[in-house]
């Protein structure tokens, strides 16, 4: 493959030589059924074939075929084998970043088995090889890469913020000693922030502390390397993906904090908790857990204390699909808003069988899609409906952003929370 | 034994050869490494993906399309029962009594399914803008195996017909989407480590 330019081989090495059988084995399995197609949110809500999820296999399984096979050397009409071109390249952009967020619906429904969304990541990091990742994602990347978080959020912004935030805990609380600690050595736990909520949900913060607070938890925030976010995962740059995980792998070591804590962040979670140590090819000699599994911890251990009757309105609740259908967070949350709100109605269907917001994937950061972004939201808008609540909790700050986008253009007239929000106002504080 | 069981004979060896070559492809490559911390456990959940994810009640694919999902089934049924078939026929043993007639009621029905699949193929917009040639092949061949089946359990006089279509099918297997009799299994595999690693499956509903 030497007469190819340098950003082609590069890509089509993705596909040729691939690491293990698991992308070799997607690549070779889709039967073309397309009963997939029910399961994608994009075709649901649009009904373009083009966006049935075997369409997104094809295009990348087609080029494997051009140059991996002898079926697609030899008759490539046969399999429609397609030339990595200008033309494809473009198609592909279109199909696996504007049109999939990579939510994963579909692969749990596959009557093959095919994992629909590692083919889709592996024509994504193709075009990250290929240099056309779009522009409005590789920004955002870039920001984590120059700044250490995803808004360019300066340190003094951060500590200003964090600091009106711990008089106004000392303040509710009632203890002038309470505080949100930084930068502490040898803590229990290293607690992480999505970059969106001292710029733009600072309450959550504030949540999350009063209930460390009140499970007198020895805890810090490093002003330095705080973001759980990685959007090189949804650019599938694996090299970026792996310095940015690196960067929060030795903050967590540089603190010697036994626990690293996952703030309410899907993808955050997944790209720090089950992609990281395989960007870094290490085990992590740390736990690494979310905030949900730590809420449900500290309520199972009796560590704090929650009246029901202080959220009386009916909540639903939202699964962010890597926490969920990819992460196996599954109960956790479920458990805990069992213990902290008086009326829980789940959304059809739920779980593992959720429908995804429509911001996962990198799409909330790709305005250039937006259009299509809230189209699919539909769905998630009926959803919500049907379940007649006026409080939708989820625990994904991402998440959070789509469903105040939903709330505000399908008119549903909710109140989105995180998880520890509602369980910060359901606290019995001693 | 007739030319036509030679050439069968060597159209089984070709096909066998071809998918050797995707096994141990596979085998070496071997399965991913994880260096995250496991969450639950592989090995039922590698069961799971075999079974209790195969059944209809949990896979969108099979109760939003349960006549497609149906037929889909009694044709794969049709498939492996005239694979089985074959190798009977090749032994030159003969199928007779009220086997005969149960498996030419089955594969008829089977055949009948292959058909539906072919023309809904052709026929559903989405489903024919997913197409390709091999699609097509693929299913006509199979397809036309199953009803050569019927007919060679009918009667030796369709035997000539029943095993060239035998080796056609056969040689085609290792180059089309056929070859995912193989990768299936694979897949799978992969989808119950993925899922069982991270504690997903076996499924517990919410």
């Amino acid at each position: 493959m030497t007469e190819f330019p340098e950003n082609k081989r590069r890509a089509l090495k993705i596909l040729t030589d691939p690491k293990d059988s698991q992308l070799l084995t997607h690549l070779n399995s889709c039967v073309h059924c397309g009963l997939c197609a029910e399961s994608c949110m994009y075709y649901l809500t649009t009904k373009d074939e083009r966006f049935i999820p075997a369409r997104k296999v094809d295009l990348v399984s087609s080029i494997y075929q051009r140059y991996g096979t002898f079926t697609g050397k030899y008759l490539p009409a046969l399999v429609h084998a397609r030339e990595l071109d200008d033309e494809t390249v473009a198609e592909m952009v279109d199909l696996l970043f504007g049109s999939c967020t990579l939510c994963g619906r579909c692969t749990m429904h596959c009557s093959i088995g095919v994992d629909i969304t590692a083919v889709v990541k592996a024509g994504r990091a193709m075009l990250a090889k290929y240099g056309r990742v779009p522009a409005t994602l590789q920004s955002t990347v870039n920001a984590a890469l120059n700044t250490g978080n995803n808004m360019s959020i300066p340190v003094e912004e951060l500590r200003d913020t964090l600091s009106w935030l711990e008089d106004e805990l000392r303040d509710e609380v009632n203890d002038q000693h309470a505080s949100i600690p930084l930068d502490q050595s040898g803590v229990n736990v290293l607690y992480t922030l999505n970059p969106r909520e001292p710029k733009f949900f600072p309450l959550s913060i504030s949540a999350m502390a009063k209930i460390f607070y009140a499970a007198k938890e020895r805890w810090t925030l490093s002003t330095t390397m705080y973001d759980v976010t990685n959007y090189a995962y949804f650019s599938c740059n694996r090299e970026e993906a792996a310095t940015i995980g690196q960067r929060l792998y030795r903050e967590v070591q540089k603190l010697e904090a036994k626990r690293c804590v996952l703030a309410e962040c899907g993808h955050g979670s997944r790209a720090f908790r089950w992609e990281a140590p395989n960007y870094l090819q290490k085990p992590f000699a740390f736990d690494v857990v979310t905030s949900v599994e730590l809420l449900a911890g500290y309520v199972r251990e009796g560590r704090l204390k929650l009246d029901k009757g202080k959220n009386q309105e009916t909540v639903t609740l939202h699964d962010p699909c890597n926490l969920v259908r990819e992460g196996g967070v599954i109960d956790e949350q479920r458990y805990v808003l069992s213990q902290a709100v008086s009326t829980f109605v789940e959304m059809t269907p739920h779980g593992v069988d959720n429908f995804c917001c429509g911001g996962g994937g990198g799409q909330l950061s790709m305005s250039e899609y937006g259009d299509r972004r809230m189209t699919i939201a539909e769905i998630k808008a009926d959803q919500i409906r049907k379940t007649g609540a006026t409080v939708v909790v989820t625990p994904c700050h991402n998440c959070v952003d789509q469903l105040i986008q939903i709330n505000n253009k399908f008119k549903l007239g909710v109140t989105i929370k995180t998880l520890a929000e509602v369980v910060a106002d359901a606290l019995i504080l001693d | 034994m007739m030319w036509y069981h030679y050439l069968t004979f060597i159209a089984l060896l070709i096909c066998l050869i071809g998918l050797s070559f995707h096994l141990i492809r596979l085998v070496r490559l071997g399965a991913p490494v994880d260096y995250s911390r496991r969450r639950g456990d592989v090995t039922p959940a590698i069961a799971y993906s075999f079974v209790g994810a195969m059944s209809p009640t949990k896979k969108e694919s099979a109760y939003l399309h349960l006549p497609t999902y149906a037929a889909g089934l009694l044709y794969h049924i049709g498939t492996f029962t005239s694979v089985i078939l074959l190798f009977v026929y090749l032994l030159e043993i003969e199928v007779g009594g009220i086997v005969r007639w149960a498996l030419m009621g089955l594969l008829t029905l089977s055949t009948l399914s292959g058909m539906t699949i072919l023309v809904k193929r052709m026929a559903v917009k989405p489903l024919k803008s997913l197409s390709n040639p091999d699609d097509y092949i693929s299913n006509f061949l199979v397809t036309v195996f199953q009803l050569f089946t019927v007919a060679r359990l009918g009667g030796a006089a369709f035997a000539p017909f029943y095993f060239l279509s035998a080796s056609l099918l056969l040689l085609y297997v290792p180059i089309g989407k056929l070859k995912h009799a193989l990768y299936f299994f694979a897949a799978r595999y992969h989808l119950g480590l993925f899922y069982g690693w991270r504690g997903i499956w076996p499924l517990r509903r919410s």
